[in-house]
């Protein structure tokens, strides 16, 4: 009787340290990296940030994407968001699509830096973060360049209007539109 | 006397507003800031001053001014950001493990620790006696030591 309980206690001890390495191990295996140059960007769907309705990124297959990931109390936004609109309203007729996410955002103040610098390409709210983290957003802004079968052709950690990336967000675009 | 009586009505128009008192308690600033995790640096308010937290922290501070209660806030709060922006898990579904598995473990940890005593105090020192209020068992069946005791009683 005693033999089997301690064999029992034993079993639990050594079930419960194989369940804890095994959650190491999930936790480990699935942490969330940015999608590298060249591999097909995640797929979402989210909600529209200034309406009703949802938009899904599968949706803009065989056009050229830009994504911008963004948030109303990030500073740096600010200054790119004229610089975004401007190129958006250069490249969209050439059929490039620009779509802005905002994420870890209080909506109404998302809406309020929408309105506030007339952004006027489609928006989209991910509050709960769970679609940035898996383009493994680190900090905002950063800018993905998508080609028209939605593989990552670049992807800028920061401001577009640093003077490293100006250079590197325009060729991006015109090598996802070519 | 006339400009004396302006400025007093002015100060009663604008800080009425501000005055308003709310038809149940004013939650908690502090309270929420230690409810509420900072969505970008994964701790709580309180202990973030990471501009996504500022933000939140001005959320709330209007909230608060409007008379939303703490429950209305934090509903809000997890419809823009989810059930993650919650320091504690709720009350409800699979979250309710997370509060009755420590409760379970501790109980299971002091079921073993009481087993683990019981047998200890129960256990002999080598060499040890019998204890003398325990009968040995002799391993004689009831009718061989009741005849047993029948032969010793004749030498009494």
């Amino acid at each position: 009787m005693t033999a089997r309980l301690k064999t029992g206690g034993q079993v639990i001890a050594l079930a419960c340290i194989a369940g804890l390495l095994a959650l190491l191990v999930w936790s480990v295996v699935h942490q969330q990296k940015a999608p590298s140059v060249g591999s097909m960007a995640p797929a979402f769907t989210l909600q529209r940030l200034e309406g009703p309705g949802k938009v899904s990124l599968a949706s803009y297959r065989g056009k050229p994407v830009v994504l911008n990931f963004w948030a109303s109390w990030c500073d740096p936004c600010k200054s790119e968001a004229a610089v975004l609109e401007r190129d958006w309203t250069t490249y969209r007729g050439r059929g490039v699509v620009f779509l802005g996410v905002d994420y870890h955002d209080v909506n109404s103040d998302g809406r309020r830096f929408v309105s506030a610098h007339a952004l006027t390409f489609p928006m989209l709210e991910d509050g709960s973060g769970s679609v940035t983290s898996r383009y493994g957003i680190s900090q905002v802004p950063e800018t993905y360049v998508l080609n028209r079968q939605g593989r990552v052709v670049a992807h800028l950690r920061g401001p577009i209007t640093d003077p490293g990336f100006a250079t590197d967000f325009q060729n991006a675009i015109a090598k996802a539109a070519a | 006397m006339l400009r004396l009586a302006a400025v007093m009505a002015a100060a009663l128009v604008f800080a009425a507003p501000a005055a308003a008192s709310c038809a149940h308690p004013r939650a908690s600033m502090n309270f929420l800031q230690g409810q509420v995790m900072c969505p970008t640096c994964h701790t709580t308010l309180a202990m973030s001053d990471a501009p996504a937290a500022q933000r939140i922290r001005v959320f709330i501070a209007k909230k608060i001014d409007a008379c939303w209660t703490t429950q209305q806030i934090e509903a809000a709060l997890v419809a823009n950001y989810g059930q993650g922006i919650l320091a504690a898990p709720s009350h409800k579904g699979f979250d309710l493990l997370a509060w009755w598995l420590p409760i379970l473990g501790v109980l299971a940890g002091a079921i073993v620790l009481a087993f683990g005593v019981w047998r200890w105090s129960r256990r002999k020192e080598p060499g040890e006696p019998d204890k003398p209020d325990e009968p040995a068992d002799s391993g004689l069946d009831e009718e061989t030591e009741r005849r047993l005791d029948d032969l010793l009683a004749r030498f009494d």
